[in-house]
């Protein structure tokens, strides 16, 4: 209880959520489907984990259909509880297995640590504390059974979230994966998993959701031979002090502003990315630094990074985060370059901060550019609503 | 002989208007010239800044400006500092 002894404040909490995943091999559409939704300003998270009966386009409404109804009760404030029961009531049995059409996990996550899952059929949830796995008999599951249900139960917990807890859910493509293998003949399994999550988090312990999400299913996906024999997913929730990120971009609209501005790259306990050949040259000014560029990590489209003493990195501005909006609209992309090593910052993130100057950049107006080279607010704009509706970040701006 | 510096402008009026080839000057070189380029990438030399994007892509050549670069434009004005028989 040491940890809750401390008493953070909710400002000082933030609950960061994310997941990956595979479609079975030769599928487009994966039948899992991991949904998160924001709701109370942020003090409350409920994701849901569904994962459809087989696998493809069936599978995949049948995931959703569970998945869409569970967000819009708890959306619609019926507790969740309610939602979880509706959700048990409507969902179709299959008459030769007696299983339903889809099985969930649902987990309902406050700020203030008041944590409840509801479980059907899925692997256990994995809680890990301080590095270690939370016993589940240590949080007193109980365990529904109706007549109307027949033998499928709902199983839920309560407990109190401590800071850095997370919770890691995953479809059985991850602990059945590599079934039978020579290595695996009765697949990984949930044991293997959980030791795989703790040596990962051993070795790095402020890993984001995202890449421990990705981690886990890329193992899975070595287990199954490199091609995915199901439906693989990976979703994670993780309750801990907010990582902050600044996105400096723009010069100010007054050059007097110019020092304050550059200054923000030294502010402590936030990472910091100048966005801008010109914004760029304001902070190497000011603060006196050099601008070094990586020639190597040439790309067509975006211009090469820079590194600069005191900041994650520096990049050109609008193509590089127009580049960036495309990239967070279209999901993850093969390319490496400045502006997916942006995206890879960016949900690394949990509270992402825009400082843009508002200088109209005079040679961008030149009727001989193309007319897609946005104007950097609608850009930033743009990045911001993807960030929170579709990753579920906090964002702010600031304009200079 | 110090090999000669090379800066392109990698901004985005530059970028938009071809520049960013450039950064691959080293694979158009002619042997001659192979080890005898320093080449670097500025995130923008400001040399657009009052002319618009007209006289994009720039380069700085041993410290001179280059206007509308191209990969020819810019290898000719790399051989034309080098002395006659090097």
């Amino acid at each position: 209880m040491a940890h809750e002894a401390e008493g953070e404040a909710d400002g000082e909490r933030f609950i960061e959520v994310d997941h990956f995943q595979l479609p079975c091999g030769g599928e487009h559409l994966a039948g899992d489907l991991f949904h998160s939704r924001s709701l109370e300003g942020g003090q409350r998270v409920v994701s849901v984990l569904a994962d459809g009966l087989s696998s493809g386009v069936e599978a995949a409404v049948l995931a959703s259909v569970t998945a869409s109804m569970a967000l819009e009760y708890v959306e619609w404030n019926i507790d969740t509880g309610k939602a979880a029961r509706i959700l048990m009531d409507s969902l179709p049995m299959d008459p030769e297995r007696h299983i339903s059409y889809s099985t969930f996990t649902i987990v309902d996550a406050r700020r203030d640590g008041r944590t409840r899952i509801f479980e059907h059929g899925n692997p256990p949830f994995m809680l890990i504390r301080d590095g270690a796995l939370v016993p589940q008999a240590t949080l007193s599951p109980t365990v529904h059974t109706h007549a109307r249900w027949g033998n499928r139960r709902l199983r839920v917990c309560e407990f109190q979230s401590r800071m850095g807890d997370r919770i890691v859910l995953c479809s059985d493509g991850v602990t059945q994966s590599g079934m039978g293998s020579v290595a695996y003949p009765l697949g990984w399994g949930e044991p293997a998993a959980i030791s795989f999550v703790l040596a990962r988090l051993a070795r790095t312990p402020e890993l984001s959701c995202r890449r421990l999400s990705e981690l886990l299913v890329d193992r899975a996906l070595g287990n199954d031979g490199e091609t995915p024999g199901d439906d693989i997913t990976c979703g994670i929730i993780h309750l801990r002090r907010p990582r902050c990120l600044y996105i400096l971009t723009g010069p100010p609209f007054d050059p007097a502003r110019d020092r304050a501005f550059a200054a923000l790259a030294d502010t402590p306990g936030v990472r910091k990315v100048i966005c801008g050949g010109t914004t760029s040259n304001i902070f190497a000014r000011e603060l006196n630094r050099e601008v070094d560029m990586d020639l190597s990590l040439h790309d067509r489209n975006v211009p090469a990074p820079s590194t600069m003493a005191g900041v994650e990195m520096v990049t050109e501005g609008c193509l590089t985060l127009a580049k960036v909006a495309e990239y967070l609209e279209g999901g993850p992309t093969p390319l490496r370059n400045a502006a997916t090593r942006l995206v890879e910052l960016l949900l690394e993130s949990d509270i992402i901060h825009f400082q843009v100057g508002t200088a109209v950049n005079v040679a961008h107006q030149d009727p001989a550019l193309p007319v897609e080279l946005d104007i950097r607010r609608n850009v930033i704009r743009r990045i911001a609503t993807l960030l929170e509706q579709k990753h579920l970040k906090q964002t702010l701006t600031s304009y200079y | 002989m110090d090999p000669i510096e090379v800066t392109i402008c990698a901004g985005t009026a530059c970028v938009v208007m071809d520049g960013s080839q450039l950064a691959l000057l080293e694979e158009h070189l002619p042997p001659r010239l192979r080890g005898r380029v320093k080449l670097r990438g500025a995130n923008c030399l400001e040399l657009c800044h009052g002319h618009g994007a007209a006289l994009a892509p720039h380069v700085l050549v041993e410290g001179q400006p280059l206007e509308r670069a191209t990969m020819a434009r810019l290898v000719a004005r790399i051989e034309s500092l080098l002395p006659a028989g090097h």
